[in-house]
């Protein structure tokens, strides 16, 4: 029985170690894939640097345009065209290296199978987890700009509020795209963007209980004659002119 | 340049070609028709004994109008309308210049909106001042009450005034006086837009005749009721005027950066009286909830020194609430810098610079009130804005050095 067992288990670990070796050589091309790429991308864009400096590519772009193009010495042209070229680069090596990974096994491989999906996947992921982000950290600052201009006194918790309901339908779009979760992504994405809507629903409500008094106290003193010896010149900031 | 005539064609039959003696072309930009009366009669009035050609917008003159006889009217189609009418517009630059051609006129008068409120004696003294002398551009300089045109005393004026070394108190005065070959050089630039379909985009005369080498000088206009935005939102209006404003300052950085002249001292009068008390409470709460709320944001953009000076303003009490003008004077300049650097997102930048503004405000009005003369504080404000000058210039070299 115990020759059995070691059988079993020699035979297993044969079958993981073969499956290892077969799955090293698709990695391996993918990682250098990426990797020679990123070098080209990177030589690429040095050397386009120097070039477009080299021909005052800004100046004369900034010349020729109609309109005056406001680049920011840290964002001008060249620098966007050098890092598109990079990126091209490095998005290039990617897909040449998943090429390679799904190439390096037979069309019937059980592991080609798993993991071609999750490798092309996560590409996408990784571009919608990043976009979201920014998205996020994009609303959060104008809710919170305007509604500190506005003088909502939960101006912060509004923009916490915008910027959590962003990251989580981020997060979910993100599991979904890796088919991660199922359906319990789905459930616990409804429950929570339900909530946080709730959250700030009534945070709104209460919070602008104030405003909602005070508009309404406005309505009816507008129908109510005003008393003539009660008048009092206006001294608010209403009065003042800006322009 | 390059130009599209405006059609003038059904009134010039009349009066083919410039007869002598007619040299000064006024445009009335957005004059309604119910007001277009009355700015003829102060404009005749002005006139008694000289000719001049008046362009007004074809909708201003729908209705059949007897003009004065020292008046030759020119109803035009613009070559490009104007959606704004409370400020002059590059629609409106490059209409004047147009028309300016076409009727060999050797000088012109931009009147922006209300101008049926000007004084016959203010009409005449800006027309004296630009037909009578080499000068190329004569500003407006309007007497306002202490709790108007805050913009301009805040940012616009000491601005304009330090970064260009000019004098004019109002930067963006809505009446002007041009010479022909202003006109030519706001007409270009306002074709730079206007080509782009930007007919509301706001030119800024005295920097363009500052950079040119053109002579600029001001004319005193006393009484006139100034248009206001017909949008109540000051985030936008602040948005829309600062954009416009940093934008040309980038553009104008190499000419600036040279300039050192310091404009010399205005004599202020003394004010008659304290001004009214106004209430600043929503200004100070707007600035504490800012400061409690977006001091994250202007950590991104201000220096650690200009920030402990705002926390010193955000514990100060109501009554002896004052903003050091210095301190005003380096959070504009790093405002100008981070909206050239886009350090962050410039509509985000220039609603974090509301409250800011607003904090000004409330301590400019509680100056006032103290009894100081509103034009000695903005006279005040406007020389810490040119003794920190050499800090933009250094900021704006060596951005990285200086980082917050």
């Amino acid at each position: 029985m115990w020759q059995q067992v070691e059988l079993a288990l020699s035979q297993s670990a044969h079958r993981a170690l073969v499956t290892l070796a077969n799955f090293l050589p698709g990695l391996l091309a993918l990682l250098l894939a990426v990797l020679i790429l990123t070098v080209i991308g990177a030589l690429l864009a040095a050397l386009l640097k120097r070039l477009l400096t080299a021909i005052r590519f800004d100046e004369r772009l900034s010349k020729n345009s109609l309109v005056p193009l406001d680049w920011a010495p840290s964002h001008g042209p060249t620098l966007l065209v050098t890092r598109a070229v990079f990126w091209a680069n490095v998005v290039l090596g990617f897909l040449i290296g998943i090429s390679a990974f799904d190439a390096a096994y037979a069309g019937n491989s059980q592991m080609s199978f798993f993991l071609l999906p999750y490798l092309t996947h996560s590409v996408g992921a990784i571009l919608l987890f990043i976009a979201g982000t920014l998205l996020a950290r994009f609303l959060a600052r104008t809710v919170l700009i305007e509604a500190v201009n506005a003088r909502l006194q939960y101006a912060r918790f509004l923009s916490v509020g915008v910027k959590w309901l962003v990251l989580v339908l981020t997060a979910a779009t993100v599991l979904d795209h890796l088919e991660i979760g199922g359906t319990v992504v789905d459930l616990a994405f409804g429950i929570l963007f339900g909530g946080i809507v709730l959250t700030l629903s009534l945070a709104i409500g209460l919070g602008s209980r104030d405003i909602v008094s005070r508009s309404l106290e406005k309505n009816v003193d507008d129908v109510i004659p005003p008393d003539p010896s009660a008048y009092k010149p206006p001294t608010t900031s209403e009065t003042l002119r800006h322009f | 340049m390059a130009s599209s005539s405006t059609n003038t064609a059904a009134v010039t039959q009349d009066h083919p070609g410039s007869p002598s003696g007619i040299n000064l072309l006024f445009h009335l930009s957005a004059v309604s028709p119910e007001a277009l009366e009355i700015t003829l009669a102060n404009l005749a009035a002005a006139f008694p004994d000289q000719t001049a050609f008046v362009a007004i917008p074809e909708i201003a003159s729908s209705n059949p109008i007897q003009a004065p006889e020292n008046l030759r009217l020119l109803p035009y189609t613009p070559a490009a309308p104007s959606p704004t009418s409370w400020v002059l517009t590059a629609a409106d630059y490059l209409n004047t210049y147009k028309l300016a051609q076409e009727h060999n006129a050797s000088a012109c008068l931009l009147l922006s909106a209300d101008s049926h409120t000007m004084q016959p004696e203010s009409i005449r003294k800006l027309a004296d001042a630009t037909l009578n002398s080499s000068t190329d551009l004569i500003v407006s300089h309007y007497h306002l009450g202490a709790r108007e045109g805050l913009v301009n005393s805040a940012i616009l004026y000491p601005v304009t005034r330090a970064l260009f070394g000019t004098k004019p108190r109002f930067p963006l005065a809505i009446d002007l006086g041009i010479s022909l070959r202003m006109a030519e050089r706001l007409a270009t630039a306002a074709q730079r837009f206007t080509a782009a379909n930007q007919n509301d985009a706001l030119l800024w005369p005295v920097a363009e005749a500052s950079v040119a080498g053109f002579t600029v000088a001001e004319a005193d206009v006393p009484a006139r009721q100034i248009p206001q935005p017909t949008a109540a939102d000051l985030n936008a209006l602040l948005s829309q005027i600062l954009s416009s404003f940093f934008t040309d300052i980038d553009t104008r950085a190499s000419v600036w950066q040279r300039i050192r002249s310091v404009v010399p001292a205005r004599t202020i009068a003394p004010s008659p009286e304290p001004a009214e008390q106004i209430d600043i409470t929503p200004m100070l709460e707007s600035f504490h909830l800012a400061y409690s709320n977006l001091h994250e944001i202007w950590a991104l953009v201000l220096p650690p020194h200009t920030l402990l000076g705002l926390k010193r303003l955000s514990v100060m009490p109501p009554e002896a609430f004052r903003m050091a003008d210095n301190l005003w004077a380096r959070t504009v300049y790093d405002f100008i810098l981070a909206y050239r650097l886009r350090t962050i997102n410039r509509g985000h930048l220039l609603g974090a610079l509301t409250p800011l503004y607003l904090a000004w405000v409330a301590s400019h009005l509680m100056l006032i009130q103290s009894g100081v003369p509103p034009e000695r504080h903005i006279e005040e404000v406007a020389q810490a804005f040119e003794t920190d000058k050499p800090y933009l210039v250094s900021r704006w070299r060596w951005p990285d050095r200086f980082n917050p």
